[in-house]
């Protein structure tokens, strides 16, 4: 029986719908980043010293003891615990950008990022994240390049990006000339070291991608908005987001067909691994042509004018004569 | 509604049991199949509900679009030729989530149950009019279908939408910082049971389809139009129904009135389906097995007497009581009109394929030409649902009404995915014999095929096209190259090359500066700059600067649209692609 429509239920419905409604409109209106967030990760302690100094480990066909090798060369035998002090939260950012096997290059040596891993927690870390914003679709990014199932093993936590957990944070450094604000995700702003894990490629518009671009994956929004200008942009990032500490994994160089890969023959062992406090300054020696085997004619460290950006905001050196090469 | 005289039957019981059971399953099902899965590589599981169709089945038959896997359906037929629509009354999801939606809001609406009796034949004739549509190649019988309704509302509107309200609920928790709100969003996104957030890297969780406000409209159409009548669409409109019913004309098992009926009418007006009838003579009642859809209520819950009991016995009359199919009139009508509405579809597809600039891009797999895609495809959402970018949605017009909710890709939402349903262990072993496309995997119909990574890199959606007019180094003179950079594959179909262009810094300037700016070069030209002028010269603008400009090289070029997707550019892409050309131009 449908009941009569009296003022009074009306007025009730009215009201309970009213309710609900703002109900649900305050719920998912407000919180959600409207506070602003910062980066806090805490720098080297060594970051001044060691600004233009970088570890290098060369040769044999282990990833994992290049890593261990380079860092004690780089930090003594105190090693990372020299940037993990007992009961820290870790993130590591290898790249995992791209749907491709290992033996493609495209990421980074699932051993080189489970040594990573190891050495952190062995450092004290209480808590070793391991992510990467992938420019691929994610879950095949993380399954090809084998990380996932390496950084598991390792005993790191290894998680997807979740949309709503990029906060946008103010590139409000006066060092910033282009970029005024990026979302950059939850778990770097909140981490108390970040770990910077790079692979060695070339790119299509950078001529090289190392440990510079490799941060382009603690960003959310529209990447391709980083491509104008992109050098200023990335010396902009740096400056904002300036990892605890920075590996390069040049196991394997990928020559052609940067930065996405996809064939064999475009790839070269090249058995090196680099670390450092500097992005910069590890860019500046890994771009440099004698040092790497990039192709013949494919460009000089000028034409990779991140380095220089990078130096001129005080980040590191661009100029390989300064580097300290500790090998 | 007739008030419960006694106990409901075992068998109304074990209905109702059933009833959930398989929307449980139909739901499980939809939910698992999905990018990573193990349901995938067992496909006709995964399409149990729509292979088990008997008028998918006949219709793609007629299309000339047969699928062996549809013979599944027989075994749906041969259920339905002993227990005509215990299909509608036990198993179909459709049916199921009306009779809840019913529960829930109409229960104590007082409906007429026997009003508009002559209703019941627009079914027949709609099953008429898209069993001729199919006859002409045209597989629209899936806009009407319970099965591909129930697929389509449940993978486009339902999914997301509640997909959409769990995530929302629970970030606004986590925003507040109820811990167990953030694990809860996790172990729901790991699991599989939320949609993985396809591409768009901020913003409020989530994804859609277009479409979806009017496949909510359907849903809602058939779900409230039990305000009117309960089961609705079941009685008056479902040609599966009507299909089913009429295979069912000869079974022995339906419900019987004896004669202790005396004629009170309850039953008519009691039954859901309307399945009860004066018989000539006036003595007796007697059940219609053509909408009879077994639901066991009135062997315990109208008849005053008891005179109804469901069960074997001789088989009634194969021909239909009367009042059940349309005459002889309407149906000619049903049949003619599907005969005059076909060719006009295919005529207005020819022209709209002509005419329409947005090109008809349909999934890798997809059965060429068109017309055969189109007497293949039953616009299930299978397809929509399993894509793991989000990049398949249901077409409107552009592919002539014909094409209404047949796949098409969206590039500006999302991509086809290269390695799609290829996994590590395939690529790093050589061996790309398995099956690379997803859609191909679900597709019930075979209207998109499976391929193997080979076959489907060989295939070509299209080809893109850099739009001078938007593309920045083209059309703005700043650099990007994001479409090359996430090109996939190994030998890029876009390349660059730097060159010369016109400086805008430099056309900025006003024409006296200009002025000044050639006077100072033609003195550099001559040797005859002093300092200050050098040092004037280098503060402005050169005239040009180089810019990387991409290329796209067409040979390679599989139309997968990450470029379009990953264009910065808001609104239209700077490169898009494209249908393919025919012949000669590439």
């Amino acid at each position: 029986m449908i009941h009569p429509l009296t003022r009074r239920t009306f007025l009730r419905a009215a009201g309970t719908t009213a309710i609900g409604v703002a109900g649900a409109g305050a719920l998912s209106g407000c919180g959600g980043g409207g506070d602003e967030a910062t980066y806090a990760a805490r720098p080297h302690p060594q970051a001044e010293a060691w600004r233009n100094r970088i570890g290098l480990a060369q040769g044999g066909d282990d990833p994992g003891r290049n890593v261990e090798a380079a860092i004690t060369k780089l930090c003594g035998s105190d090693g990372a615990k020299t940037f993990v002090r007992q009961g820290d939260v870790v993130v590591i950012k290898p790249n995992i950008g791209w749907a491709q096997v290992p033996e493609m290059g495209a990421t980074v040596d699932p051993a080189v990022v489970a040594t990573v891993v190891r050495l952190c927690r062995e450092a004290g870390a209480a808590a070793v994240k391991v992510f990467d914003n992938s420019v691929g679709t994610d879950a095949k990014c993380y399954k090809f390049s084998g990380i996932e199932d390496a950084a598991r093993q390792a005993g790191a936590d290894v998680f997807l990006c979740k949309r709503h957990r990029f906060r946008t944070v103010a590139f409000a450094d006066p060092r910033c000339k282009r970029l005024k604000e990026w979302p950059i995700y939850e778990d770097v702003l909140t981490a108390d070291v970040l770990v910077n894990v790079a692979v060695a490629k070339t790119h299509n518009l950078s001529y090289v991608t190392l440990c510079m671009k490799n941060l382009m994956g603690t960003q959310g929004g529209d990447r391709g908005k980083m491509h104008q200008e992109i050098h200023q942009n990335l010396a902009d990032l740096n400056v904002t987001i300036t990892p605890t500490f920075n590996v390069l994994d040049a196991t394997r160089v990928m020559i052609e067909g940067g930065p996405s890969g996809g064939r064999k023959d475009q790839v070269v062992r090249a058995g090196t691994i680099v670390c450092g406090t500097s992005t910069t300054t590890i860019d500046c020696w890994a771009a440099d042509p004698a040092h790497l085997p990039w192709p013949k004619g494919h460009h000089d460290l000028k034409a990779v004018e991140m380095i220089a950006r990078g130096a001129e905001a005080g980040l590191g050196t661009a100029d390989p004569a300064e580097i300290e090469v500790r090998a | 509604m007739a008030k419960r005289k006694n106990r409901r039957h075992l068998l109304h019981t074990l209905r109702i049991v059933s009833q959930l059971l398989f929307l449980g399953l139909f739901v499980g099902l939809l939910v698992a199949t999905v990018l990573g899965s193990p349901l995938v590589r067992h496909p006709w599981v995964a399409q149990l509900f729509l292979i088990t169709d008997p008028l998918i089945l006949l219709g793609t038959a007629l299309a000339g679009a047969f699928s062996a896997a549809l013979l599944a359906a027989l075994v749906v037929l041969g259920l339905s030729l002993l227990f005509p629509r215990a299909y509608c009354g036990w198993i179909c999801p459709l049916g199921t989530s009306m009779d809840i939606v019913d529960k829930v809001l109409f229960r104590a609406m007082k409906r007429n149950r026997a009003a508009a009796p002559h209703l019941r034949k627009i079914k027949y004739g709609l099953l008429a009019a898209v069993l001729v549509m199919a006859v002409f190649g045209l597989g629209v019988f899936g806009w009407v279908d319970p099965i591909c309704i129930a697929t389509r509302s449940l993978a486009v509107v339902a999914y997301p939408i509640a997909d959409w309200a769990a995530k929302t609920g629970l970030v606004a928790a986590e925003e507040r910082g109820v811990g167990a709100a953030a694990d809860l969003y996790d172990w729901a996104s790991e699991t599989g049971l939320f949609i993985r957030d396809a591409n768009f890297k901020e913003g409020s969780p989530g994804i859609a389809y277009l479409w979806l406000f009017t496949f909510t409209a359907v849903l809602l159409g058939i779900w409230l139009s039990q305000a009117y009548q309960k089961r609705f669409w079941c009685r008056n409109l479902c040609p599966l129904g009507a299909m089913l019913g009429l295979v069912g004309s000869a079974s022995p098992f339906r419900p019987r009135v004896s004669d202790a009926c005396i004629a009170c009418d309850a039953c008519r007006r009691g039954c859901k389906m309307g399945a009860f009838q004066p018989a000539a003579g006036g003595e007796r009642y007697r059940s219609l097995v053509q909408e009879c859809i077994l639901c066991y209520a009135c062997e315990r819950e109208f008849c005053p007497v008891d005179a109804i009991h469901i069960g074997a016995g001789s088989s009634g009359p194969v021909r239909p009581a009367p009042g059940v199919l349309p005459g002889r009139r309407a149906a000619l009508t049903a049949v003619a009109a599907g005969a005059v509405i076909a060719p006009a579809m295919l005529l207005d597809r020819r022209t709209r394929e002509k005419q329409e600039t947005n090109p008809k891009l349909r999934p890798p797999g997809s059965l060429r030409p068109d017309t055969a895609f189109l007497a293949a495809c039953v616009r299930c959402g299978e397809c929509m649902r399993v894509c793991p970018t989000n990049a398949l949605h249901p077409s409107g017009l552009e592919n002539g009404v014909a094409g209404l909710w047949t796949p098409t890709f969206v590039f500006n939402i999302g991509y086809c995915e290269y390695y799609c349903a290829v996994s590590a262990e395939d690529v790093e072993a050589g061996r790309l014999t398995s099956t690379a496309n997803l859609c191909g995997q679900v597709c019930p119909t075979g209207a998109i095929q499976p391929l193997t990574h080979p076959e489907k890199i060989d295939h070509k959606v299209g080809t893109a096209v850099f739009d001078h007019t938007r593309c920045l180094p083209w059309a703005r003179g700043e650099e990007c190259l994001t479409c090359e950079e996430q090109c996939p594959l190994p030998e890029k179909a876009i390349s660059h090359r730097t060159e010369e262009v016109a400086n805008l810094d430099w056309l900025a300037m006003p024409e006296s500066k200009r002025n000044r700016f050639e006077d100072l070069e033609a003195k550099r030209a001559a040797g005859t700059l002093s300092d200050a002028q050098r040092e004037e010269l280098a503060a402005m603008p050169p005239r040009t600067r180089r810019l990387a400009r991409p290329y796209v090289l067409r040979d390679r070029c599989i139309g997968c649209g990450t470029c379009e997707n990953v264009c910065p550019l808001d609104g239209r892409s700077g490169i898009r692609v494209e249908r393919l050309q025919t012949r000669t131009i590439q």
